[in-house]
């Protein structure tokens, strides 16, 4: 009989252990409320917020393991004795949480960015991290489902900066990326993700003295360039250039590549519309060189002296420098000898 | 006005010597005759100085004049901003460059002097055009033109070097090498000024101009301008400064002066005729 006690017992206390394991603790949340599709708050007179939570999309996300409580950290008893209050991804995504939140985008200085600064304000249109990764449907930046996955960020941008990512999705990067080139350029590739700093902060990937180097992460890439027919050297001759030397060393209003070749509507010289085609090179040049004609669409463009692909400039960088070191040498050689000469004289003269 | 202080200090000197000795004052007589003593040997004394003076004066030449050797000195100012200012654009990479730009001026400033540089190597590039046409100037220009003897001179310099010859070649008013310089120096300036102009007023060159012409200018003005320079810290420097005839400095192109040594060792042949002409005139 006692036995039999201490199996029923046993038997009890293991299957509801089995069946607190297998019951989602998250369960209570949804079952009470928010599996509801209705379930919403009137926040203003006759405007609702939804409060459903897709729960499928949940244990989709990169979160599904967490507790709703483990961001609603401030939600103890159903139903809430108060609103709860607005969650901050910041809570967790923080360098030096031991947790081991990734953070490998520094979203800390998002606070710092330019949408950071609007929320600050209380601009209602300013994008929180919501806004890009989604509620509760965080996926990994990796997942094709993510909307900041590589060919989804130019859409995410888009859903408020409508204007550009009509123009980028004409230009050389959005029709690339269109056409499924993942390396092409999207919007963070040159704005950054989370440090997005206004153009004229000198932090900023688009500052004018960092603009070179912005586009250089793709195009000084030799892999990258190779693969899609694309000059390499643009960058490294336009740094060798007096606009390069001007800009490096403060002249800001120096022209950088932006100046030039656009920036969301990027499109190839081949292309009529695009300021670097030759027949529009004039008004280009002209916009900070007014006296600019169509002679500045003959020549080659990005060259670096010492390259043959300089065409005549490099002719006359080797005609100097074969020049210099003969001419050179032969100084040298002359102050060698006349020294030389004067040496044995003077040796002589003592002798004699 | 010194003089006639010193002329009364030693006659007064000389007038209480001698009264000590005839232990009795000098009358007027007396005095005046030892002052017109002290004043004839004092004017004798002055008279073998300005000889001496004179003397060592015609041991040297006027080589240059007080206009050509301005000309040097502001070509020489130029070249040496011009040099300061442009050699960081072309080594912009280097670190000196780098300090040169953040600590001690900014580009702007930099190219500002740069052109303030370039006025003056225009300014004493027309300055001496002009100069030319004076007599000096046509004078000095035949000197200077090339001619089949400076090869011949070369030649027999090396060969004098080597010890091949014992004998140096007799230069005339200018040596191959000196014309040497000065032809650099000529066609220098002239791919200088021109290629500097087109990138001084790029917005007009680029009217007129094809890129390509312009890409030209900028690799000549850059190409040209590392050859000046080596060839000044090389020949020049060796030439005027670091030869130990003339070390430390070659003073004659500031003072216009050559010494006769000098004069009958590096020019011999204009030394003669210096002299066959001084001859000449002292016939007539």
């Amino acid at each position: 009989m006692r036995k039999i006690i201490a199996l029923w017992v046993a038997s009890v206390v293991l299957l509801s252990w089995l069946g607190y394991g297998q019951r989602d603790p998250n369960a209570r949340c949804l079952l009470e409320c928010h599996a509801n599709p209705n379930l919403k708050r009137e926040v203003a007179p006759g405007q609702f917020k939804s409060l459903y939570v897709d729960y499928d999309q949940f244990k989709a996300s990169v979160h599904k393991d967490k507790l709703c409580i483990e961001c609603h950290t401030d939600v103890t008893v159903i139903p809430h004795q108060r609103r709860p209050d607005q969650i901050h991804c910041l809570q967790c995504h923080y360098r030096g949480n031991v947790v081991g939140a990734p953070v490998s985008e520094r979203p800390e200085r998002y606070k710092e960015s330019v949408h950071g600064k609007a929320v600050e304000r209380g601009d209602p249109n300013a994008p929180d991290c919501k806004h890009c990764h989604t509620v509760h449907a965080v996926r990994a930046h990796t997942d094709p489902r993510s909307p900041v996955y590589r060919a989804n960020i130019p859409k995410t941008c888009g859903s408020c900066h409508i204007e550009i990512y009509t123009e980028y999705l004409e230009s050389v990067h959005g029709q690339a990326l269109q056409k499924g080139v993942l390396e092409a350029a999207v919007c963070s590739d040159c704005h950054q993700e989370h440090d997005l700093f206004p153009p004229d902060d000198p932090r900023s990937s688009l500052h004018p003295q960092s603009v070179a180097n912005t586009c250089a992460r793709c195009h000084a890439d030799v892999k990258i360039m190779e693969r899609r027919g694309v000059p390499i050297k643009q960058v490294e001759a336009f740094k060798k250039s007096f606009h390069g030397i001007a800009i490096e060393f403060g002249v800001l209003k120096s022209a950088n590549c932006i100046s030039c070749h656009e920036y969301h509507k990027i499109l190839s010289s081949r292309d009529p519309r695009s300021p670097i085609h030759p027949l529009n090179l004039a008004q280009t040049c002209g916009q900070c060189h007014p006296n600019a004609s169509s002679n500045v669409a003959r020549g080659r463009f990005h060259i670096i002296p010492s390259d043959p692909d300089a065409g005549i400039v490099f002719w006359v960088y080797e005609f100097y420098r074969w020049l210099i070191i003969v001419m050179t040498s032969f100084f040298i050689l002359y102050i060698a000898l006349d020294l030389y000469g004067r040496w044995r004289h003077a040796g002589r003269s003592s002798h004699g | 006005m010194a003089e006639s202080v010193n002329e009364e200090r030693l006659t007064q000197e000389l007038r209480h010597e001698l009264e000590q000795e005839l232990d009795r004052p000098l009358d007027e007589a007396e005095l005046q005759r030892v002052r017109e003593l002290v004043r004839a040997q004092l004017r004798k004394e002055l008279a073998a100085k300005r000889r001496r003076e004179a003397a060592t004066e015609e041991e040297y030449f006027v080589r240059f004049s007080r206009n050509f050797c301005l000309q040097h000195l502001v070509l020489a100012i130029s070249v040496i901003l011009l040099a300061i200012t442009g050699l960081p654009i072309k080594f912009h990479d280097s670190a000196w460059a780098e300090f040169l730009f953040r600590h001690i001026w900014s580009l702007e400033t930099n190219r500002l002097l740069h052109r303030v540089g370039a006025s003056l190597l225009m300014l004493v590039a027309v300055w001496h055009i002009g100069w030319l046409m004076t007599r000096e100037g046509r004078r000095d220009i035949r000197e200077l033109l090339p001619r089949v003897k400076d090869f011949w001179d070369f030649v027999a310099h090396v060969k004098f070097m080597l010890g091949i010859s014992a004998e140096r070649p007799k230069f005339g008013r200018y040596s191959y090498s000196e014309k040497f310089e000065y032809w650099a120096l000529v066609w220098g300036t002239a791919v200088m000024v021109l290629t500097g102009l087109m990138l001084w007023f790029h917005g007009i060159a680029l009217a007129y101009f094809p890129k390509y012409i312009f890409d030209i200018a900028l690799q000549a003005h850059s190409g040209e301008a590392l050859l000046a320079i080596l060839a000044l810290i090389t020949w020049h420097m060796y030439h005027a400064h670091f030869n130990p005839d003339v070390f430390p400095i070659n003073m004659t192109i500031f003072t216009g002066k050559i010494s006769k040594k000098r004069m009958i060792e590096e020019h011999p042949l204009e030394y003669e005729q210096i002299m066959r002409e001084r001859a000449e005139a002292e016939q007539q």
